[in-house]
């Protein structure tokens, strides 16, 4: 096998930083849009649907559903001991979708329409990277 | 979109070119697009001082290269009076044929040479930006194989998949390829269905023959006003209608994934074009996935939703068939040249339309529906797609 690969470390930016800061906290922190009144993720400078600069950082519950996963063979860069993975498109409670690892879940125990809660990876002193596990699940 | 700037055939293609696709070929997308321009020069009797409108797709190999098109236009010796380059992904070749469409009917240039050239298997330069540093890289995402993992699980959570359908169509292709000399030679040999069902997971419940291979190689078109065409003698293929749409369902944050963009373009172009699904002679979809092509036949109306993997399974798409779909192996049999793999459904199209398929001609074929698609958006099905009707 070849040399293992780092898994990519984000490189937070000043718009991102409080996503980060949050994460830091194990707290998922969302963008809201007080005008259209919807969150809205990634994170950007400015509202998807007013084009408007007044987002809000909110802590959100971390709570979702899973609105589909793939099974990843293929391992990118530092994921090369987990093959095959599992990715969800995890739809949150409060109205977005985010791209995340499914951990603590076999792979024949994943279905769409579970739920989920949010789950922290410490990637560095500075980073906790989220993933998603299911919600029943006891720590 | 408004009205039909297509409607009236004043403007034509009037030559194609091709490459053979290979795979790490060891060549520069300069040396693809000089043996492309050869090509189009060699058939339309004009030479680079006749070319004034020049335009490309953006290639992977030189996506760090911020002169792109004027590096080239010098490689070629070509001093072009209209210059574009287009960045809609896979949607670029049919995009760059609608705006020098309209830059000839403007008057801005006459004679316009479109290349698209890319050799990513050799020289990888992609980079991206954006939220993949945050959030996409490090999730561990296998790039589009994962995306449309994501895209084929929830179509199957909403419909009835029936994999034997996208098998039928990737047997189907690769009988094309079979037959056309510029398919990568290692896909120039007929598969079975079950070679498609065996072929390895990658992304779960994508497999590898799910998918296109990158390669090198590349295509083009030359395009002039058809009164032009005629007095020189040229043979001539219409863009008739042309519709596209970029970063679909952008502001929304939760839709129906498997809903892309070609439920949009699809109509609008059979709507200019006064046409029905059934009016159309051949279909050469973009296929970057199997699944891209299956859900476009039922976006754009040539199946009811939620049946195209049966409509695929019993429908013959072969070149004598009731619906001939990428008769020339399309990208999944022949190879993607990169960011220039629209051109391979395009100048199938073309080539079908005038006549030179050779032995996997459409018996009186009088027109086609070519689409493309570009990018991978986070999370949702593909950013931009396009739809165009070609005719002779």
């Amino acid at each position: 096998m070849a040399d293992p690969r780092p898994r990519p470390l984000p490189r937070p930016t000043p718009t991102t930083q409080p996503f980060w800061d949050g994460a830091k906290k194990k707290q998922l922190m969302l963008q809201y849009d007080p005008v259209a009144r919807r969150y809205q993720f990634w994170p950007r400078q400015n509202s998807v649907r007013t084009g408007k600069r007044n987002l809000q950082w909110k802590k959100v519950s971390g709570r979702g559903t899973l609105y589909s996963y793939t099974l990843t063979h293929v391992a990118t860069a530092g994921f090369e001991d987990r093959v095959p993975y599992p990715i969800g498109l995890v739809e949150l409670d409060e109205g977005v979708r985010i791209i995340a690892n499914l951990v603590n879940v076999a792979p024949e125990d994943i279905e769409i329409g579970m739920k989920l809660r949010v789950a922290w990876e410490k990637l560095s002193d500075d980073i906790n990277y989220f993933a998603f596990e299911p919600a029943a699940k006891k720590r | 979109m408004k009205g039909n700037f297509l409607k009236d055939k004043d403007v034509c293609i009037v030559a194609y070119a091709e490459t053979k696709i290979g795979r790490r070929t060891g060549r520069t997308a300069y040396e693809f697009a000089s043996e492309v321009a050869a090509e189009l020069y060699r058939k339309t009797k004009l030479g680079p001082p006749d070319i004034d409108g020049l335009g490309f797709t953006v290639p992977l190999s030189e996506a760090g290269n911020a002169f792109w098109s004027n590096y080239c236009s010098d490689y070629l010796g070509i001093t072009p009076r209209w210059l574009q380059t287009s960045d809609l992904g896979g949607a670029s070749v049919t995009g760059n044929i609608a705006r020098a469409a309209m830059a000839i009917q403007s008057g801005w240039c006459e004679t316009v040479m479109l290349i698209g050239a890319d050799a990513p298997s050799t020289n990888w330069r992609a980079y991206y930006g954006g939220y993949r540093n945050e959030f996409w890289d490090p999730v561990g995402i296998q790039g589009p194989p994962g995306a449309f993992g994501l895209l084929m699980n929830r179509y199957m959570a909403q419909h009835e998949l029936d994999f034997t359908g996208l098998g039928a169509l990737i047997v189907a292709q690769r009988e094309g390829a079979v037959v056309n000399k510029n398919a990568y030679e290692s896909f120039r040999k007929k598969i079975t269905i079950d070679d498609y069902l065996n072929s390895r997971q990658v992304s779960s419940p994508l497999r590898l023959l799910d998918s296109v291979m990158f390669c090198d190689g590349g295509n083009g078109v030359v395009m002039m006003k058809t009164a032009r065409a005629r007095r020189l003698g040229l043979k001539r293929v219409y863009p008739i209608a042309y519709s596209e749409i970029t970063n679909f369902n952008g502001a929304e944050q939760t839709p129906d994934i498997t809903i892309t963009g070609h439920s949009v373009v699809g109509p609008d172009v059979l709507k200019m074009a006064k046409m029905k699904p059934r009016d159309i002679d051949m279909f050469h979809p973009y296929d970057d996935f199997l699944i891209a092509v299956m859900l476009k036949l039922e976006q754009i109306g040539f199946c009811k939703p939620g049946q195209g993997s049966q409509f695929l399974r019993d429908t013959d798409i072969g070149p004598k068939g009731v619906l001939p779909i990428n008769t020339g192996g399309g990208q999944i049999c022949c190879g993607q040249p990169g960011l220039a793999g629209g051109g391979i459904n395009v100048v199938e199209a073309v080539r079908q339309l005038m006549g030179e398929a050779g032995r996997r001609q459409v018996p009186n074929a009088r027109n086609a529906m070519v689409t493309g698609i570009g990018v991978i958006p986070y999370g949702r099905s593909w950013g931009a797609s396009s739809a165009m009707i070609l005719a002779n």
